[in-house]
């Protein structure tokens, strides 16, 4: 994508009541993705992580404070086409085949299929699905559906992208190729990355800047920059830096 | 033997089937050559049973006669269910879309569910003529069942999905058309199966109120009085034959479409509450009224926009004219309270003797399996044999009695209760059982712990299920067999010409079922509200 977007959350505040509880899932979170950074969000289970995810795509509306994207409301972002999403759930519709989930979006947007056709076949050989382009999602594995989920987001080259734990289920093998892969996807494209992760390797392997949470009240507790020069290579894992930054993230984690 | 049974073995897999198909094939053998003998013999109600072999002779003697019959009844039926079933899936739509709109619409939903179509059947025949009130009898037994099938299987969509379409800046729209059209495929197809047998019994029925020569309801009339128990049989299997062959024709496209549409994980997410007018009031009153007024207004359209004769066609003014402010209307008052007298109390009985066996057989069918596996194919089948074949074989096998009126309604409860019941339980999850037994609970006490606690909201769903067929099976013996009660009161005004009757009767009976049912959801709110539970579909 040409224009570069960056994300914007200023004091935004969302509490759930669900049958009489009220859960403050997010509670003053402020935070700025430059255009083209790339920022890794990591803290415990229900800290609030997928819910600065909904509302960055409008999914949810937040109590109190703004969230832009790009200087404009998410709604307008997303029906232009801006944004790709994995959620953390890989959602495909079951009665699509792999090929025509990855064309969900443009089905969406109102793009034109036929012009996505090539783009579809490289991201399915991409993704390491290669043969399965008519297979049914429950035909596959948990990873593989996941890996369709990946494809599925980068199918409208957007220029701003959330990935929601989107490597969850696949094996630390397969993770580290993934890891790679986006690496290069996203220093090609140059879009603005914001990726949940509980994998702490992989947010420091990553990203730019590591938003660390905490719950109850889900809350910002520190951001960590990685000052490791790009592009980074699989000997950086074994890179002494990187496992001390590796354990100052953990107790920031754990403390 | 048991991997035979679970399929687990591809060749014991195959064996299974052949033996479960064998079995069934040897018990309708059996079936048969029993009935032949008690047939031959006139050993049950002094020949009422005829054998199946005279049935089939005289089926044969009057082949002549079927084709125009069967064609008329078609006829109507499939445009009517064509018409009604389109609507259904359009209106199911527009709810989904519009919760205000499904507000507003939930008195004429309620109004067409429970409508006793035998008592809107004369009504039709006065207002419109030639093949119309068929089809829109036909098309009103559709409407519900469809129209709920498309709600249901358009709200219970996978959340997550939703979640894709609309983060792409998807709408209402949008979603609709990418997720939930497609995937309340296999629930509409199920509705369709139901509305069949339906369309069927709703072409015949509009038959009953006069008018045309053709139709399996005409010639069931007219060999009513022919104490020709072997047509009768020969009417209502063919009857059936012609809904049975419409369930499966559904049934087939369904198992087609099931297959890729299930979700792949288990969705985690609660669709979100649609409450339209919120917290608003005022805006509440304004939309329940509403939902009262519009069966009203179009009801007073429907009577102003066909143009017939005031004293034909009645407004809810002439109805209410005609019971309390006419010189005959203490008089009208008074038969019509003497017919509610009658219908009321049997309906009652029959309905609650009807749920109380098929609660006890379903939860029962827990501790023997065989039970619900030997039952349930029983049970279906008699969901697809429209109402009205079986009612004048159960007036031949009982008489013009009280106890045929009781029987009929047993028995119209009886099973659409049972199939709702066995299938609400056997989704109990299997590990929500294990519990109970994992700690070393007797068969009874694991019933008392979590089967009939599991079964009470499918226990109010078949309640409400079956309020308005019970009135209907009611009315319809009433109306052929015993001359009591309301609908004995419309077959007789129909033949008085009494028109101010008719209408009143219509809609008297309306009001029952809808306050019947009424009734049922309040009850049904309070003790599901109380276990915190929730309500089933
Ligand atoms: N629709 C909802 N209704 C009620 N509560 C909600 C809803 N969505 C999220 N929550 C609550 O908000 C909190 C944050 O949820 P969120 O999904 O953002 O957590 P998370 O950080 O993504 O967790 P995980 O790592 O397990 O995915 C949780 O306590 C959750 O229960
Ligand atoms: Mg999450």
């Amino acid at each position: 994508m040409s224009a570069q977007r960056g994300i914007r959350i200023d004091n935004v505040s969302k509490t759930f009541s669900a049958r009489g509880k009220r859960i403050e899932a997010l509670k003053n979170v402020s935070l700025d993705c430059a255009p083209g950074s790339f920022t890794a969000l990591i803290g415990p289970s229900g800290c609030g992580k997928s819910t600065i995810l909904r509302l960055a795509l409008g999914l949810e509306v937040a109590d109190t404070g703004s969230v832009e994207i790009g200087g404009e409301a998410p709604r307008n972002a997303t029906s232009a086409g801006v944004t790709g999403v994995a959620f953390q759930d890989a959602a495909l519709l079951p009665w699509r085949s792999v090929e025509a989930n990855l064309a969900l979006p443009l089905d969406v947007l109102g793009l034109e299929r036929a012009r996505y056709a090539g783009k579809i076949a490289s991201l399915i050989e991409l993704v390491g699905l290669a043969g399965f382009e008519k297979a049914l999602p429950g035909e596959l594995s948990g990873g593989m559906r996941q890996r369709v989920a990946i494809a599925r987001a980068l199918v409208t080259d957007p220029s701003v992208l959330f990935l929601d734990e989107p490597f969850g289920a696949l094996d630390q093998i397969l993770r580290r190729q993934m890891n790679i892969e986006l690496q290069r996807i996203w220093t090609e494209t140059k879009a603005t990355a914001l990726l949940v992760t509980h994998g702490i390797d992989e947010a420091v392997f990553l990203a730019d800047k590591v938003v660390v949470m905490q719950s109850r009240p889900g809350r910002i507790a520190r951001v960590i920059d990685v000052p490791f020069e790009r592009p980074r290579r699989t000997n950086l894992f074994s890179d002494p830096r990187f496992h001390a930054l590796n354990d100052e993230i953990a107790t920031v984690l754990h403390g | 033997m048991a991997d035979a049974v679970d399929g687990s073995l591809a060749d014991g897999g195959r064996r299974g089937w052949a033996i479960r198909h064998w079995a069934g094939l040897r018990n309708g053998v059996v079936i048969l050559v029993v009935w032949e003998f008690l047939g031959r013999f006139g050993l049950v109600a002094g020949g009422a049973l005829p054998a199946p072999s005279a049935i089939l002779a005289r089926f044969w003697l009057d082949r002549g006669d079927y084709p125009e019959h069967v064609v008329a009844t078609l006829w109507g039926a499939s445009a009517g269910f064509l018409i009604g079933n389109a609507i259904a899936v359009l209106a199911g739509m527009l709810f989904v879309l519009s919760p205000v709109a499904s507000r507003l619409s939930r008195g004429i939903n309620i109004a067409i569910f429970s409508v006793p179509s035998i008592a809107i059947s004369p009504i039709l025949v006065l207002t419109l003529s030639g093949m119309a009130p068929r089809i829109v009898l036909a098309a009103i037994s559709c409407y519900f069942v469809t129209m709920t099938a498309t709600v249901i299987g358009l709200t219970q969509i996978d959340q997550r999905t939703a979640d894709v379409i609309r983060a792409y800046g998807g709408g209402r729209w949008k979603v609709m058309r990418l997720v939930r059209l497609r995937s309340a495929m296999p629930v509409i197809l199920g509705g369709l199966q139901v509305a069949a047998p339906n369309a069927v019994l709703g072409a015949i029925l509009a038959e009953f109120g006069g008018g045309g020569r053709w139709g399996l309801g005409n010639y069931l009339l007219g060999s009513l009085g022919r104490a020709d128990p072997a047509r009768l049989w020969g009417i209502g299997l063919v009857a059936t034959a012609i809904a049975g062959l419409a369930y499966l024709v559904f049934a087939l496209i369904s198992q087609r479409v099931t297959g890729a549409s299930r979700a792949v994980t288990v969705t985690t997410s609660v669709p979100p509450l649609r409450a339209a007018g919120g917290d608003n009031t005022v805006a509440k009153v304004l939309l329940v009224a509403g939902s009262i007024a519009l069966p009203l207004i179009l009801w007073w359209v429907f009577v102003k926009a066909l143009g017939v004769p005031e004293l034909i066609a009645r407004t809810p003014y002439g109805v209410f004219e005609h019971l309390f402010l006419l010189d005959s209307s203490p008089a009208a008052r008074a038969k019509l309270l003497q017919a509610l007298a009658q219908t009321l109390p049997i309906t009652l009985v029959g309905m609650a003797a009807g749920l109380a066996a098929a609660f006890l057989l379903a939860v029962s069918s827990r501790l023997y399996p065989g039970v619900t596996r030997a039952f349930m194919p029983i049970a279906l089948f008699t969901q697809t044999m429209p109402l009205i074949a079986t009612i004048p074989l159960l007036v031949l096998l009982l008489g013009r009695g009280w106890s045929v009126t009781l029987w009929i309604t047993i028995s119209v409860t009886f099973f659409p209760a049972f199939i709702t019941l066995a299938q609400g339980i056997s989704m109990v999850p299997r590990a929500a059982l294990d519990v109970p037994r994992a700690y070393g609970a007797s068969a009874w006490k694991e019933m008392r712990l979590v089967s009939i606690p599991a079964s009470l909201p499918y226990l109010f769903a078949a309640t409400r299920l079956t309020v308005p067929r019970a009135l209907l099976g009611v009315m319809i013996a009433e109306w052929l067999a015993t001359g009591k009660g309301l609908g004995n009161l419309l077959n007789q005004s129909r033949g008085y010409l009494d028109y101010g009757m008719i209408w009143t009767v219509a809609t008297v009976s309306v009001l029952v079922s809808i306050a019947f049912y009424q009734l049922v959801v309040v009850a049904e709110r309070r003790v599901l509200g109380r276990l915190g539970m929730q309500t089933a579909e």
